[in-house]
């Protein structure tokens, strides 16, 4: 464990130097926030992502409204916790929900997820990662 | 199953203690296997278990890692749900090897597409019959289907069901041009919705029936609809076939995916269910019957059984 919150940390302080310096203040508390959460965990498991870099980590703000748009569609009650690793299989979601998730969260976010790529959400993190990716390609654009 | 003591719904007397958890299951009845162009469904309704030492007895015919994943869902309810299903998969199973495999027994292996089928071990003296399946579940009723070594999808959904996008929204997204078509036909909210959920249970159906997944086989690219059937001529009768349940590629309309053969009907008067089967090519029906056959039972393994092929349970049958 003391490996990961060594690699944690040093992910952490690039992190204030990377896109978010625009966003000083939300930036420097959401760092904080973002290392003590778990953005340690999901550094070493990405490998389904080759093209992961830091600056594709989704913001808290994201990831809660991931949070509310899932609640909302699965019905979950409060007592429910969700975390940005929580699967959308563990929380009861069939194929119609899953749809409907990316159909509330397309809305939400103002974008549109490609078949192929909705296919690639299993979890609340990935979501929020795409969502991002997503939102940036259409600023570029 | 730390959850099941929190919530006290552990048999804290001493006889109870002793009578229950160690007690070997009842046998399950053997099934007879099914025919050629039958498809077996076996039913479990959740709210039906309130007998909690049950738990304990599914519990023990999982697999360590079915374990793990039943503990991994989000909540109680979730965990019993995944407990079912898997507990229901291996007693059904279990019912067609004539009391020689044991529920627990079964192993389980994917496709190279993540279709869930049995791995079956080589027995000297007898052959397994080469069984396969499908499960579906939602919140309040748990499916498996079976069939003798043809690939199966099973889809079930709540009548109820209520969709938080608008249907016609979804469909334009999801479902082929036709579908659309076809909903957009539907002036009347309550069975557009009806009808877009049927539908759906009918493309899962036949989604899980490929075994591809859900990328594998995109929804929009194939059509599902009622075909007319032409008049047939029987002992000199003109005698009109029910339209029947046919899939068609868009890219390639017109020509119907025979190959695949489908039933849609309501279970236990709260879902609608819909099951795709491969046709059975090495035995061709005689005569006028080649539609997909169904035998349903309800159960609660270790508990009760009850053949409901002929009843008010299974109603509204189209093939």
């Amino acid at each position: 464990m003391a490996a990961v919150s060594a690699t944690s940390i040093r992910f952490g302080s690039t992190f204030r130097t990377a896109s978010w310096s625009s966003n000083q203040t939300g930036g420097r508390i959401s760092n904080v926030k973002l290392v003590s959460m778990g953005i340690s965990k999901r550094i070493l498991p990405s490998l389904r992502s080759p093209h992961f870099h830091i600056c594709c980590a989704a913001k808290p703000e994201t990831v809660e409204k991931v949070c509310e748009v899932v609640k909302k569609q699965l019905a979950l009650k409060d007592e429910i916790v969700l975390t940005p690793d929580s699967k959308f299989s563990a929380l009861g979601a069939d194929s119609l929900d899953t749809v409907e998730i990316v159909m509330g969260l397309e809305e939400q976010f103002g974008i549109t997820v490609e078949e192929d790529n909705s296919q690639n959400i299993t979890t609340i993190q990935e979501a929020a990662d795409l969502i991002e990716k997503l939102v940036q390609q259409k600023a570029e654009a | 199953m730390s959850w099941l003591l929190r919530r006290n719904m552990l048999p804290l007397h001493s006889n109870s203690l002793a009578r229950r958890p160690f007690a070997s299951p009842l046998p399950l009845p053997p099934a007879s296997l099914p025919s050629p162009r039958e498809t077996h469904i076996w039913y479990v309704v959740p709210d039906e278990l309130k007998d909690a030492s049950l738990l304990y007895q599914y519990m023990e015919l999982l697999s360590p890692c079915e374990r793990q994943s039943v503990l991994r869902m989000n909540g109680e309810r979730l965990q019993k749900g995944a407990l079912l299903a898997r507990a229901l998969v291996r007693t059904t199973l279990a019912r067609y090897t004539d009391g020689r495999l044991s529920p627990k027994s079964f192993k389980f292996q994917k496709n190279r597409f993540g279709k869930p089928e049995v791995e079956w071990d080589k027995y000297d003296l007898w052959a397994p019959p080469p069984l396969q399946f499908n499960i579906s579940h939602t919140s309040t009723m748990i499916a498996c289907g079976v069939t003798l070594d043809l690939p199966i999808g099973i889809d079930i959904e709540e009548k109820q069901r209520k969709t938080s996008n608008n249907i016609l929204s979804l469909a334009h997204r999801y479902f082929s041009p036709v579908e659309v078509a076809y909903l957009k036909t539907l002036a009347d909210p309550e069975c557009r919705q009806s009808e877009f959920i049927r539908l759906w249970t009918l493309k899962e159906a036949y989604v899980k029936a490929l075994g591809r997944g859900f990328s594998g086989t995109p929804f929009k690219d194939f059509t599902i609809r009622l075909e007319a059937s032409n008049s047939k001529q029987v002992t000199g009768e003109l005698k009109s076939d029910a339209p029947s349940i046919v899939v068609e590629a868009v890219d390639d309309p017109g020509i119907l995916m025979n190959r695949w053969q489908f039933a849609l009907f309501e279970l236990n008067n709260s879902h609608y269910t819909a099951v795709c089967m491969e046709r059975d090519v090495k035995n061709p029906a005689d005569g006028e019957n080649n539609s997909l056959k169904l035998e349903v039972w309800r159960t609660l393994p270790f508990v009760e059984d009850e053949c409901v092929t002929e009843t008010d349970a299974v109603k509204n049958i189209i093939r």
